[in-house]
């Protein structure tokens, strides 16, 4: 019954989506993933648009290009991929705009001390309105230049990152006519659509964020309806000791001295032993995780000792889209 | 003056620890409560994870919303005699209903809000509002007098703030000028829907009917109306629960570790605590790569890895073996130099930021296991409590 499980290769190329949305626990290294597989898109020719939606600019940091910052209405950088940091009070204005046509009365409700507070307390505006100006961002642009091949998000951590993902069905079913109510449709539409959108996990070899990614899947499959077809496991780790010298550690220890200029026995095994003991709990991890899903798994190496910068990023890029992605 | 761990727990009935996800509130918050419970304090952490295997460390059958106290005897063979601890986790939406419950002014204006469609995803998604029961639910513990103190793990970062602000932001709803607008006519109308849609004269609401489509708003004002109610309640609740975070009850502990950026989101946060009133009395850098001693030391010499492999073989080691062994014990112990090298160059701004302050540090070493007992999490409580000196 056991049928080989499909190996990234034989996937359908991740850069096939019009709609990538980046999701996993805080410190997976999600925001990474996101930047990496922009810059290995814009490598091979497309035209993307990663969207931050955090707090803070992160991602042109990763790029080396910070300054200036790109703010909402974004910026493509010299490495290649547009970057847009979105601000919900700048989309939901768009929004407004576009919908009434009289900027005066625009200004006027947004203006209102009142309205600010409604929508401090708003549940779901600011996800809803993110997702609305994705899914614009998406639609045919009134010239060709302005076209996006593939939008990448960098979504909210995960708990929040799928309350993120079933605000519009939410909205469909909460708000019963009206323009708001159809728009929601089209986004939700969109996200639900696996032929555009993909949801794309990263999680760390680690019992928590495992766990949390069994969650995450069994969260989108039952209550959001987008699709998963692969899950990156962030910094990995090639085995740190050769099978036929498990005992080094206890062999170490037992030096009556180190060579002159090294460490004392105790320490070398204690580094040993800790290499060691960190490859099999994240050994014992993905176990879990393939005990809870078949899913074909994307191992990342962990590079973060290598001090980050583009370099890190083309690397972690070709191991994400190594094999079977065609150019466009 | 800087506090210690077991001073900040003495003095303070609730101690709070944040800091952005994944760096290890949970079992902070855990071993903070030991180290309290070996004081002699009845100590509590309330935890809002699922945190199954922190229960089955503590040999509890799960958590639950009500506290669940370890077994004397487990706590005997820690040395653990006066003190006592417990572990709870929050049922955030259990909690909420329960609020409305108690409000209410009566059952017919608590099934209406029930049944009311943005209150069934407000009490889900209103950001900060499940943390805000948390509040609620250490009052209700803080008043009954049963702990000398709380440990409370809070959500991470970005939602902590959420979670601090939420009582102003509830308030604020159902204050705001808009609600006003839209629910008072109403009100004294009696029949909610037919006011409302006479005042879609009135270009505000013209403007967001043309949007949301009226049953929206008819559902929007019957919640803000049906909450309005509630408001009082709240607006006493929301008054005491900031009394009860920087009025001078709770400390504030600042969790964060080595990865990339979350020292910077650790400043960051504290930060904000500190605008919102609240000071950061300290810092605890967990899942630290340390070494007990220098590591770096001998590795400018590298011929000394040449002679580990002959000594290796001296100790019984298959001579075929030499090599592969002095080369993975190289990279191996490289390899964690630079870990921990890394670690401290990362945390440095944090260590400087809390020294600025008057914040204790404490650097918690990176287990080799996941927290699975008791044991293990002693060894995090001797790191906060009996510091190595560095």
């Amino acid at each position: 019954m056991a049928q080989p499980l499909p190996s990234p290769a034989q996937l359908e190329p991740l850069l096939g989506r019009r709609l990538i949305v980046v999701t996993g626990k805080g410190g997976t290294g999600k925001t990474t993933v996101s930047a990496a597989l922009a810059l290995g898109a814009a490598a091979r020719g497309l035209r993307v648009c990663l969207v931050e939606t955090g707090r803070d600019e992160e991602i042109p940091r990763l790029f080396g290009e910070a300054e200036p910052p790109v703010g909402h209405a974004g910026r493509q950088l010299r490495c290649g991929p547009t970057v847009m940091k979105m601000e919900p009070y700048a989309a939901l204005a768009e929004y407004l705009r576009l919908q009434l046509r009289i900027p005066g009365l625009v200004t006027r409700l947004l203006d209102q001390p009142g309205f600010h507070a409604l929508l401090d307390a708003a549940p779901g505006w600011r996800e809803l309105i993110t997702l609305g100006k994705v899914w614009h961002l998406l639609q045919p642009p009134p010239s060709s230049d302005e076209h996006i091949d593939l939008l990448i998000v960098d979504a909210p951590a995960t708990g929040h990152g799928l309350t993120f993902l079933d605000v519009p069905s939410v909205v469909v079913s909460a708000v019963r006519t009206g323009p708001l109510q159809r728009h929601a449709g089209w986004v939700e539409e969109m996200v639900k659509d696996p032929e555009r959108t993909l949801l794309l996990p990263v999680t760390l070899p680690e019992e928590l964020p495992v766990r949390e990614t069994l969650e995450l899947l069994a969260r989108a499959r039952d209550d959001v309806g987008i699709a998963i077809d692969r899950i990156v496991i962030n910094a990995t780790e090639p085995e740190p000791v050769p099978s036929e010298l498990l005992d080094l550690p206890e062999r170490l220890a037992a030096l009556p001295s180190s060579p002159d200029g090294l460490p004392s026995p105790a320490t070398l095994a204690h580094c040993v032993r800790h290499r060691l003991e960190r490859a099999a709990l994240h050994r014992d991890a993905i176990n879990e995780l393939r005990k809870g899903t078949d899913l074909p798994f994307v191992l990342l190496p962990n590079l973060d000792v290598d001090g980050g910068g583009r370099g890190v990023l083309e690397k972690l890029a070709s191991t994400l889209l190594e094999s079977g992605e065609p150019l466009p | 003056m800087i506090a210690t761990p077991a001073r900040l727990l003495e003095e303070h009935p609730i101690v709070t620890c944040v800091g952005s996800g994944g760096v290890g509130k949970t079992t902070l918050s855990a071993a903070l409560a030991l180290g309290a419970a070996r004081r002699g304090a009845n100590a509590l952490v309330l935890t809002i994870d699922p945190a199954k295997r922190l229960a089955d460390a503590m040999g509890l059958a799960g958590l639950g919303p009500e506290p669940e106290p370890v077994a004397r005897e487990t706590l005997g063979a820690l040395g653990i005699r006066d003190g006592s601890l417990s572990a709870m986790m929050l049922d955030t939406k259990r909690t909420f209903d329960d609020l409305v419950r108690r409000f209410a002014r009566d059952a017919t204006t608590r099934d209406r809000i029930f049944e009311n469609p943005i209150y069934q995803h407000v009490s889900d998604a209103l950001a900060g509002s499940s943390e805000y029961s948390a509040m609620e639910k250490v009052d209700e513990l803080v008043a009954s007098g049963a702990f000398d103190v709380i440990v409370l793990d809070t959500p991470p970062s970005q939602h902590a703030l959420d979670f601090l602000e939420a009582p102003e932001r509830l308030v604020g709803l159902v204050d705001s000028r808009i609600a006003r607008h839209l629910v008072h006519p109403a009100m004294s109308a009696g029949r909610l829907g037919l006011r409302l849609l006479q005042r879609g004269t009135e270009p505000l609401f013209r403007v967001i009917e043309r949007i949301s489509g009226m049953g929206f708003l008819e559902d929007l004002a019957e919640f803000l109306l049906l909450f309005e109610e509630l408001s009082e309640g709240f607006r006493a609740r929301a008054d005491h629960v900031r009394e009860l975070l920087f009025g001078g009850s709770t400390a504030f502990v600042l969790a964060a570790g080595p990865g990339r950026g979350q020292v910077e989101q650790a400043i960051a946060l504290a930060d904000r605590l500190d605008e919102l009133g609240a000071r950061t009395r300290g810092v605890i850098l967990n899942r630290l790569r340390l070494s007990p001693e220098p590591l770096v030391r001998g590795l400018a010499r590298s011929d000394a890895w040449t002679e580990l492999g002959p000594a290796l073989v001296a100790g019984g080691l298959e001579p075929r073996l030499e090599r592969a062994a002095a080369e993975t014990a190289r990279r191996c112990i490289e390899g964690y130099a630079e870990y921990v090298r890394r670690d401290a160059v990362r945390t440095e701004p944090l260590v400087r930021w809390a020294e600025a302050g008057d914040a204790f540090v404490r650097r918690v070493p990176e287990l080799p296991r996941d927290v699975h007992d008791l044991d293990t999490l002693c060894h995090i409580e001797s790191a906060l409590f009996d510091p190595m000196p560095t």
